[in-house]
């Protein structure tokens, strides 16, 4: 934290310039934005784990006045009646199946034409190379995954990959690669079958879609 | 533009993006990204074209 920063013009409104002030330059409500993404990109990557249970297991009873609030709130109550291994069989079946895919397919690739790794994917390696970013072959997942794309949100809010992206570069990416198919994606694993913690995790991310739709309508 | 920018603001914190129960669970959550997506080795902000994005494109058109 030695770096103030002093050659970086004040007050400016443009994150894309502030490398050296990093995440310090990002509005509060844009750092939400990106902790949200996270944690979408967290439990849609893989099961909760212990740590990850025990964090909504502490939402039960959070009383909030709005939707989103409420979503979060009922995590907790089915999280804590939820043990972990039921949890990772509920993702299985949610995301594997038996061997021959689970009850939803969670890439923009399936949503948008009705098969896997289609053009929607290579679109979007083109557009991560544009940006930077590559895979880092931890997850074999193909990068049209859900989680994946709330990953690279959540990095380009932050700065994670090179530096804060603009507001104009985050929604170009939100409207391209997400915004045709999330909502779509979310409601059906808020009313999958297999779906118990994974129903409010649903209707999270429905939410904060829609709102995220809204604020770049704003923006623009 | 600062009017719209207030104005975005003030919708996503009406819409609950930040404090009560969403901001509790994103903050301790998010603090451990999965890290599926990492940044090009070395300096790469913007376009290059280089011998590696000619190669994405390359794999990307299928």
């Amino acid at each position: 934290m030695g770096r103030s920063g002093e050659d970086v013009p004040e007050g400016t409104n443009s994150p894309s310039h502030n490398e050296k002030t990093g995440e310090l330059a990002i509005p509060e409500e844009d750092r939400q934005r990106a902790n949200l993404y996270g944690l979408l990109a967290r439990v849609l990557a893989e099961p909760m784990g212990d740590e990850t249970l025990e964090v909504v297991r502490a939402l039960e009873g959070q009383s909030d006045e709005n939707e989103l609030g409420a979503a979060f709130a009922t995590l907790g109550t089915v999280a804590v009646r939820t043990p972990r291994g039921v949890a990772e069989e509920e993702f299985s079946a949610l995301f594997y199946g038996d061997g021959s895919g689970g009850e939803i397919l969670p890439y923009a690739s399936y949503y948008l034409t009705g098969f896997l790794l289609e053009k929607p994917l290579a679109k979007l390696r083109g557009d991560m190379a544009v940006l930077g970013i590559k895979n880092s072959g931890i997850s074999k997942e193909p990068e049209d995954h859900i989680a994946y794309l709330c990953e690279i949100m959540h990095g380009l809010i932050t700065g994670a990959f090179n530096e804060p992206a603009s507001l104009e570069t985050q929604q170009k990416f939100f409207e391209t690669h997400m915004a045709p198919w999330v909502g779509r994606f979310f409601s059906e694993l808020e009313g999958a079958e297999s779906a118990s913690l994974y129903m409010p995790v649903g209707t999270i991310g429905r939410l904060f879609m829609a709102i995220e739709a809204k604020a770049f309508e704003m923006a623009a | 533009m600062t009017k719209i920018k207030k104005s975005r603001r003030d919708f996503l914190k009406a819409a609950g993006i930040t404090g009560g129960a969403a901001g509790v669970a994103a903050v301790a959550l998010a603090s451990k990204p999965v890290k599926a997506a990492v940044p090009e080795s070395g300096k790469s902000s913007g376009y290059q074209e280089t011998e590696h994005v000619k190669k994405y494109y390359e794999l990307a058109r299928f």
